[in-house]
């Protein structure tokens, strides 16, 4: 914007008066106000108030919360405890496997839409199903599936001779940790599909076309035109998914209220927990910061990555 | 920021009481200075003085309030789980006290969204809910917290011997009562009459015997389970788990310290794990809650079944049952040699006070009703438990439910939640249980790693407090 906006201020100087400029970059400015309020109320003040709350002592008062300053204390309580740890690799493996697997299938489908003659739209929208599903509802749904007495997933297994006993799905900490990512999968591998195909669509037809005359068969064409010109699509897609898995709050939730034990208690469950079940308000902030971190850290560190692929793209 | 929201509230409110107070004095002089407009205030002198009532040691009111004329409009926020329990009891209100009028605000049926969702309006000042029904284990939190207010301050010492034993002692904290006890639950063992009937078998006194039993059935081919219970990672597992630990002469704490480090809290954890190993329970057990396990029960395909009060009403309810007529009940066993039946843990719901509330008068006088024999037999009507002993002692009480009935043969066992970290002591317990109960530690080390872990959130310091 404020590049844009110096280009802009840079022409009109060339051209017109100074104070035509001025009167511009104020308008400017005026109409970004309401904007600009509104983010810092509902965004900026709140992440702030966040950090705030991490470094205090709060007790609820007859008076509302009292805050008494109390350093890194929160910070260093909550990292001695082996609970927090446990959530934080559980949050990290668990983003790291069930992104990589939706960036995997979400490009495989968005390939096959991306040839299907006929129908094309409707199996757009049959795809986009689960995307659509509110994830509490979706949880509820596959807690059905996973029942370890009357489940879906055990009768089929059963009717078909895979397995002779149930198999006790949200019950064990190895399958509940599939059971869950699998419903993660399911859910929002739609959403990389969408962004992947939209992608797919604004690659020229001319570069298909000259692959073709240079003879380059379907797998030369994937490597040479498609994915290089995907990356972009590929990174947006990624980074909306790792905001959203390392957040991963409502799936355990309802599927398995972070069992057996504290196998599946993400960061956000831990926090929640802390903040509104234990109502301690400091050590909750103090998780909740430390989650942002841990976020933006791994933004960065995929973003980087991606950069480097795109550099490269660009020679 | 919240400072500022509740200063704003203090100032509102002392705009809008008659009586010229001091302001910011706190909750308790703005609530009773509301009483003077609504009723009349009397504050009597604290002298710290205290008296012994209904089993516990309570201080003596500070701020008496008269609501006899008590007037206007009240926001009662309920999470009845069934039925239109809650609509009966304020239309009966409204009709014998027509000068108040009570709003619903119906809660999450979740319990613990519940708490979050009342933590945060009241947290945050509000005025209402004026009274709000909570769960009989949060009345330490919710001191600790000022989201209750000192019941015991506005009411006199004579309102609390109208209770049941034990249940005000339950909503004590720190010599004052902030919960009224509005109706009880506990659990019992419900079973299918017609299976032991065809089975040639007795109704288990002894966990020992349920388990032959449930395991003679199940290889005959009577029922495809055993005993089904709850054993998902939530409180009520803790519920589970005190029961079993108290019928092996342990409990949780002893002198105020953990103490599952003992011989009787690995017999009863070892008996819970071998319900499944044994294959009496699905292994799928731990991941049961109420509903779950009530299920497999009712649809025929459980010999036993542990659940509270209102699975009763449940299974004899053609729609969703299919075993109506066959269901007996009895107090829960308990393990051979440790008397003629089990410990059930105490559940229910309280009704509890809104510090910020502007009408403490009629507010008062509402939940002085609802306690009320009238108000109590509406509530036993609906198959709760009723909490003054002049209705729950009534012989008549039987006709609402045959598990009032049996009442007097249950012993109760409490759960520890006389702290105000009571949910990080009981995350401790279903936790490690649910992780034994799956498979994933050892019996011994789930015990030991629950004990520091509630260790730790009795000191109420540091990292206990995740």
């Amino acid at each position: 914007m404020s590049k844009a906006m110096e280009e802009h201020v840079s022409f009109r100087a060339d051209h017109g008066g100074a104070s035509v400029v001025r009167h511009d970059v104020r308008a400017g400015f005026g109409m970004l106000t309401p904007a600009g309020i509104v983010i810092l109320a509902v965004t900026i003040f709140p992440i702030l108030y966040s950090v705030w709350m991490s470094f205090n002592n709060i007790q609820l008062t007859e008076n509302g919360f009292q805050f008494t300053f109390n350093g890194v204390q929160n910070y260093a309580d909550v990292y001695s405890a082996p609970l927090f740890w446990h959530s934080v690799w559980f949050t990290v493996y668990y983003s790291i496997v069930t992104v990589a697997i939706e960036l995997f299938l979400g490009l495989l489908i968005a390939l096959a839409i991306q040839n299907v003659e006929k129908l094309k739209s409707v199996s757009i929208v049959v795809m986009l199903i689960p995307w659509s599903l509110i994830t509490v509802i979706s949880a509820e749904m596959w807690s059905y599936i996973y029942n370890g007495v009357y489940g879906v997933l055990n009768a089929i297994l059963q009717g078909m001779g895979f397995i002779h006993n149930s198999i006790n799905w949200t019950g064990e900490p190895f399958t509940a940790v599939i059971a869950l990512m699998a419903a993660d999968i399911w859910k929002t591998t739609p959403f990389v599909v969408i962004i992947l195909l939209s992608g797919l669509q604004m690659i020229p037809k001319d570069y298909y076309e000259a692959a073709r005359i240079d003879g380059a068969n379907g797998w030369q064409t994937f490597w040479n035109v498609t994915f290089p010109q995907l990356r972009g699509s590929i990174a947006i897609a990624g980074l909306f998914r790792i905001l959203q898995a390392f957040g991963i709050f409502d799936l355990p939730f309802v599927l398995t209220q972070g069992g057996p034990g504290s196998t599946t208690t993400s960061l956000a469950m831990l926090g929640e927990e802390t903040l509104f079940t234990n109502l301690h308000f400091g050590l909750g902030a103090a998780v909740a910061v430390s989650t942002v971190i841990l976020i933006l850290g791994a933004c960065v560190i995929f973003l980087s990555a991606f950069r480097g692929m795109v550099g490269e793209e660009a020679q | 920021m919240k400072n500022k929201v509740k200063r704003w509230t203090s100032v509102g409110l002392a705009s809008s009481a008659v009586a010229a107070l001091v302001v910011g004095c706190g909750q308790a002089n703005n609530a009773a200075g509301t009483a003077n407009a609504n009723g009349s205030a009397s504050t009597v002198a604290s002298s710290g003085a205290t008296v012994s009532v209904a089993g516990v040691r309570i201080a003596k009111p500070a701020h008496l309030v008269n609501y006899k004329d008590a007037s206007g409009t009240i926001v009662w926020a309920e999470s009845f789980t069934t039925g239109p329990t809650a609509s009966e009891l304020v239309s009966a209100f409204e009709k014998k006290y027509p000068k108040i009028k009570v709003k619903l605000q119906v809660q999450p049926s979740n319990t613990d969204t519940n708490r979050a969702d009342l933590t945060a309006s009241i947290s945050g000042g509000s005025s209402t809910p004026d009274v709000y029904m909570g769960d009989v284990i949060w009345p330490a939190q919710f001191a600790h917290s000022q989201l209750a207010a000192p019941l015991s301050d506005y009411l006199p010492t004579s309102f609390w011997t109208r209770f049941s034993n034990g249940l005000v002692a339950g909503a004590t904290y720190n010599g004052k009562v902030y919960a009224e006890p509005l109706f009880a639950d506990t659990a019992f063992l419900y079973y299918r009459k017609d299976l032991l009937a065809k089975y040639h078998l007795p109704v288990p006194k002894t966990w020992q015997q349920l388990q032959t039993d449930a395991s003679y059935i199940v290889k005959h081919g009577g029922a495809k389970y055993g005993f089904v219970w709850q054993g998902a990672d939530y409180e009520g597992l803790t519920c589970d788990f005190d029961e079993y630990l108290a019928d092996a002469g342990g409990s949780v704490l002893t002198n105020g310290k953990a103490s599952l480090n003992t011989a009787a809290a690995k017999q009863a954890l070892s008996f819970m794990r071998g319900l499944i190993t044994s294959g009496v329970s699905p292994q799928s057990v731990d991941t049961f809650q109420e509903p779950q396990s009530e299920n497999v029960f009712t649809q025929g395909n459980a010999v036993f079944l542990r659940n509270w009060s209102y699975a009763w009403s449940d299974s004899q309810n053609p729609t969703s049952s299919k075993v109506v007529g066959k269901v007996g009940v009895v107090p829960l066993p308990t393990f051979a040699g440790h008397g003629s039946s089990g410990y059930s843990t105490v559940g229910g719901w309280d009704l509890y006070l809104n510090p910020h509330t502007k009408n403490l008068a009629a507010a008062l006088q509402f939940i002085d009703w609802m306690t009320s024999p009238q108000a109590q037999e509406i509530l036993a009507a609906n198959s709760e438990m009723p909490t003054i002993k002049a209705v729950a002692d009534s012989p008549s009480l039987a006709k609402y439910s045959p598990v009032f009935a049996l009442l007097p043969k249950v012993k109760f066992v409490s759960r520890p939640a006389q702290t105000p970290n009571y949910p990080s002591v009981s995350r401790a317990i279903y936790d490690n249980v649910n992780a034994a109960l799956a498979g994933s530690v050892s019996v011994s080390q789930a015990l030991q790693n629950a004990n520091q872990q509630i260790q730790q959130a009795l000191n109420g310091s540091g990292s206990g407090g995740l």
